[in-house]
């Protein structure tokens, strides 16, 4: 699943990162492959800016290593630092950084500028840039009367145009209305594609994590908490922090029966006297406490082969797009989301069903 | 081995850092020392180091001059009573009610900074002096008996004082109201209380630190305040701390360790107020502080709002348009006279102002400094806040320690140590321009370094890191983003550096020397020598000389000063 060694573009390993006492990030490793697009995903203050920072040579880092095209920008071994302009990165800020006192063609011609390139291949590049955010007719405008939404396709248009091949993205999404987000990350995930670029990207937004990334990583306190594509992410989420982290889901509690597994499927004692069959996408030390299932993934009427809750619906909320039913059950009380048809009443007994492979086993 | 650790240990950054840390010790503590030992000196006061020492100076303030003491203190808590009214009432009218012009009203309270102390305080011993003073002739011309206005008295210094430190005040405490969030009276609106009731239990407790700050400061300020307590003050025979000290100097043999004694006790005094002041900034001013200005709903005061307009105005009329007008009357005049059916108009005394050689060099000489001051200090300063604000630097807390230094130290005082220091320094640089460079510089730091400070913070660092993100050096970066960005920023520093040194009086009254006059103590000399006439005529040609030089940069800068506005 990985990028193999010889096509990672970027390599981490072991980063330590702290300021003063406090150790922002501990101990972080991965790779991003040639042309993937990588998001770090995690609460705020969880290390995931700290680490892109590190990658741009804008942290100083205290011990690991951080490597773009097999070249070492830092290592702590070797003593060495790169300074951030000798990196060949290029980076999306988060409040955008456009410069207020250029025009939009000034800022967008930056990066060409201290290339030393020629006037004619600069203007034909900015163009260039400009023309894929769409800004094209704005380029002499003063960069201090741009809206946000078009300053921030300033920011990515100056940062793609002397065509860097890793760009670095800090939450540029974060400061744009709902509705721009929505359209913006459409936008950003074509021009990804177009223009075969490598980029590590940072959100706290787990559906944008999950809507533009080839890769996510899960980052909490300082480290890791699961690498996986998107889907890996959302149907098997590794740690009850991923669980809850990501997408909505219940925690049910209860203790493993060795005795009673069947083929990949194991045997979860719940309270309540019922017996789950769960599934474990990690090896299984045994003493593992807490399944996951999805909001999502359960439904209301019995299927043959899934596990069977009964329970009492206590509470219904209409939300448009989907139906949530708060269940009361014996092993407690679980939410389930479901399409805005066949509505269920409050009071009314129901059955859950969901499949085994939908119940994931959380690491201990 | 030993020689490159040695070497990464003294990189440039370290040598830059010591280098600095020692001039600016050398220029900010050095002249303190040397006024301390002065002031323990009981033998000759003009030898250094002093043959004996002891407490005998500072006995003496309390012996022979506690009237001095009990001036200064009457004074000052007069001044700070009527400066904090006026300040918190124009802040009040000027912030929470929808006044009529209130925008243009809230530029207009700059003007009384423009006219200094020094000119205030001369405008209004023409306007109240006694006999002779406008408002007595207008009195005996409608009849009245004797001269009922008399400027003279602890009540005039005090009066001109508070007109003129009470803009500080304003601008103190109109911050502190601007940074309400009007949520919180809102919150309390909408929860059933009254107008007057929140104003009682959520308006006034969240502005109270706020103002008691203000008022801390402003004593303090009225406490080293010499201007006023000079020009009006000397002739009504009343001494304060600051001009005690001054003559003190004055004396012969110049009895330097009593005004050291004087003026370390003075600095003392000053020095725990304004630290309780920081304090109670701190920590007493809640959550209303974000750092956010909000823009308070005005309350609608219907027809009310015109009278606070009066209000606004009367202030403004008796701070800058009163006092400006009589010193234009009486510059024009061979005699004062506010009857003008008597008046003997002439253009003489401007004649005489720039015929007087003296007078004419001073001038040039702070027009000098000011241009010299202002464009040397502002790159030293920038470099320094650079260190203090942006670079990883250790010892740059230490830095900033020591050029905020001199704000702590009373200007007068700072120059007397200055005297003394360079009196007894090997190096000939006193009565020279040099010295009064040096002197300008040093006490202009904290004004820079702040005002410098405002707009380096108020970069966001990302628009500094994305050049280096986008291929640029440091060099290049500072070149094409950050000094760019600074462009407004420094040369306001510029202008306020340039105009806090052409209106310098308070340490040039020590340091200036026959060959190297400046200008705001040559008034003062001549207010105390010549006619009045000469002396309205000279502070005129400063003001104006002030405002042409200002006109004149900001026509060649016209570009940048747009983005100021």
């Amino acid at each position: 699943m990985n990028a193999s060694r010889s096509d990672a573009r970027i390599e981490v390993s072991d980063l330590v990162v702290s300021y003063g006492e406090a150790v922002a990030v501990n101990g972080v490793s991965f790779t991003v492959g040639r042309g993937e697009h990588v998001t770090l995903l995690g609460p705020s203050g969880c290390g995931k800016t700290t680490t892109l920072r590190a990658i741009a040579g804008l942290e100083q880092p205290m011990a690991g290593s951080i490597r773009i095209d097999g070249q070492a920008m830092y290592a702590a071994g070797e003593r060495r630092n790169v300074p951030t302009e000798q990196r060949g990165v290029s980076m999306v800020f988060q409040s955008y950084a456009v410069w207020p006192h250029m025009s939009v063609f000034d800022n967008v011609a930056y990066g060409l500028r201290v290339r030393k390139q020629s006037r004619e291949e600069i203007a034909r590049a900015v163009e260039r840039a400009l023309d894929l955010v769409q800004m094209r007719h704005l380029g002499g405008r003063p960069a201090s009367k741009l809206s946000g939404g078009q300053q921030q396709r300033v920011a990515l248009a100056r940062a793609i145009a002397f065509s860097p091949t890793v760009v670095l993205f800090d939450e540029p999404l974060s400061n744009l209305d709902a509705k721009l987000r929505a359209e913006m990350r459409v936008e950003l995930r074509e021009l990804q594609r177009r223009l075969d670029i490598t980029s590590v990207y940072v959100t706290h937004d787990q559906e944008e994590a999950l809507a533009i990334s080839d890769r996510v990583i899960v980052m909490n306190q300082g480290v890791i908490e699961q690498i996986g594509s998107p889907e890996q992410i959302y149907n098997s989420p590794r740690s009850r922090f991923v669980a809850d982290f990501v997408g909505s889901a219940n925690i049910i509690k209860g203790r493993l029966d060795p005795a009673s597994s069947d083929g990949g499927l194991l045997a979860f004692e719940v309270e309540g006297g019922l017996t789950l069959r769960v599934s474990a996408p990690h090896a299984v030390r045994g003493d593992e406490t807490e399944v996951a299932v999805r909001t999502a993934y359960i439904d209301m009427q019995a299927r043959p082969g899934d596990n069977h809750v009964r329970g009492t619906v206590r509470q219904r909320m209409f939300h448009g797009d989907f139906v949530q039913y708060i269940v009361d059950c014996p092993c407690g009380s679980l939410i389930v989301r479901r399409p805005p048809t066949n509505l269920l009443d409050e009071g009314a007994e129901a059955t859950l069903s969901f499949s085994p492979e939908h119940c994931v086993l959380l690491a201990a | 081995m030993w020689i490159g650790e040695l070497r990464r240990r003294l990189n440039a950054q370290v040598l830059v850092t010591t280098a600095i840390l020692l001039v600016v010790g050398f220029l900010v503590l050095l002249p303190v020392l040397f006024l301390v030992e002065e002031s323990f000196n009981t033998g000759d006061p003009m030898a250094f180091p002093a043959e004996t020492l002891g407490l005998d100076n500072y006995l003496a303030i309390l012996d022979e001059d506690l009237h001095i003491l009990t001036n200064t203190v009457i004074i000052a808590i007069m001044a700070t009573a009527m400066a904090i009214a006026i300040g918190f009432t124009l802040a009040w009218i000027l912030t929470r009610t929808n006044v009529p012009g209130r925008d243009k009203l809230e530029r207009l309270m700059e003007l009384p900074y423009y006219m200094t102390p020094l000119v205030g305080a001369l405008a209004w011993s023409v306007l109240a002096g006694p006999k002779s003073g406008f408002f007595n002739q207008l009195w005996q011309w409608a009849g009245g008996r004797g001269d009922p206005f008399n400027i003279y008295s602890m009540f005039g210094i005090a009066w001109v004082m508070a007109l003129f430190e009470g803009t500080v005040a304003f601008v103190m405490i109109a911050a502190s109201m601007k940074s309400m969030d009007p949520a919180l009276e809102e919150s309390a609106r909408v929860i059933g209380a009254s107008k007057l009731r929140t104003t009682l239990t959520v308006t006034l407790p969240l502005v109270l630190p706020g103002v008691l700050g203000a008022t801390l400061f402003v004593f303090a300020e009225m406490l080293g305040s010499f201007a006023a307590a000079l020009v009006i003050g000397i002739p009504g025979r009343i001494y304060v701390i600051t001009t005690s000290i001054w003559e003190a100097t004055l004396s012969y043999p110049p009895d330097y360790g009593r005004a050291a004694a004087m003026g370390l006790s003075l600095f003392a005094v000053m020095f725990a107020m304004v630290s309780v002041y920081r304090w109670i900034v701190q920590r007493g001013s809640y959550a209303t502080i974000t750092g956010k200005a909000y823009r308070p709903r005005p309350m609608d005061m219907g027809r009310l709002a015109w009278l606070l307009f009066g209000v606004c105005a009367t202030y403004i009329f008796l701070a800058v348009v009163l006092p400006l007008a009589a010193l234009i009357l009486t510059s024009l005049q061979r005699f004062a006279t506010v009857l003008l059916d008597q008046a003997q108009f002439t253009l003489a005394n401007y004649a005489t102002a720039l015929s007087l050689g003296p007078v004419r060099t001073a001038l040039f000489n702070s027009l000098l400094l000011g241009l010299g001051v202002a464009s040397v200090g502002v790159l030293v300063m920038a470099v320094l806040v650079w260190i203090i604000y942006r670079s990883q630097l250790v010892g740059r807390g230490a830095v900033e320690y020591l050029v905020m230094f001199p704000q702590a130290v009373p200007r007068m005082v700072f120059g007397l140590a200055l005297l003394w220091a360079w009196l007894n320094m090997p190096v000939p640089l006193y009565g020279t321009l040099w010295l009064l460079a040096l002197a300008y510089f040093t006490v202009m730091l904290p004004l820079g370094v702040r005002s410098l400070a405002g707009v380096v913070l108020q970069i966001d660092k990302s628009l500094e890191e994305c050049a280096r993100v986008c291929g640029a050096g440091w060099g290049y970066q500072m070149r094409t983003v950050t000094l760019p960005l600074l462009k407004p920023g420094i040369l306001a520093a510029w202008l306020l550096i340039f105009m806090a040194c052409v209106r310098e009086l308070g340490a040039s009254v020590f340091l200036m020397g026959p060959n190297a006059k400046v200008i705001a103590p040559s008034i003062v000399s001549a207010w105390a020598s010549s006619g009045t006439e000469l002396t309205a005529a000279m502070a005129l040609i400063q003001t104006f000389t002030v405002v042409v030089a200002l006109v004149i940069l900001f026509r060649l800068t016209r570009g940048v000063t747009r983005e100021l506005t």
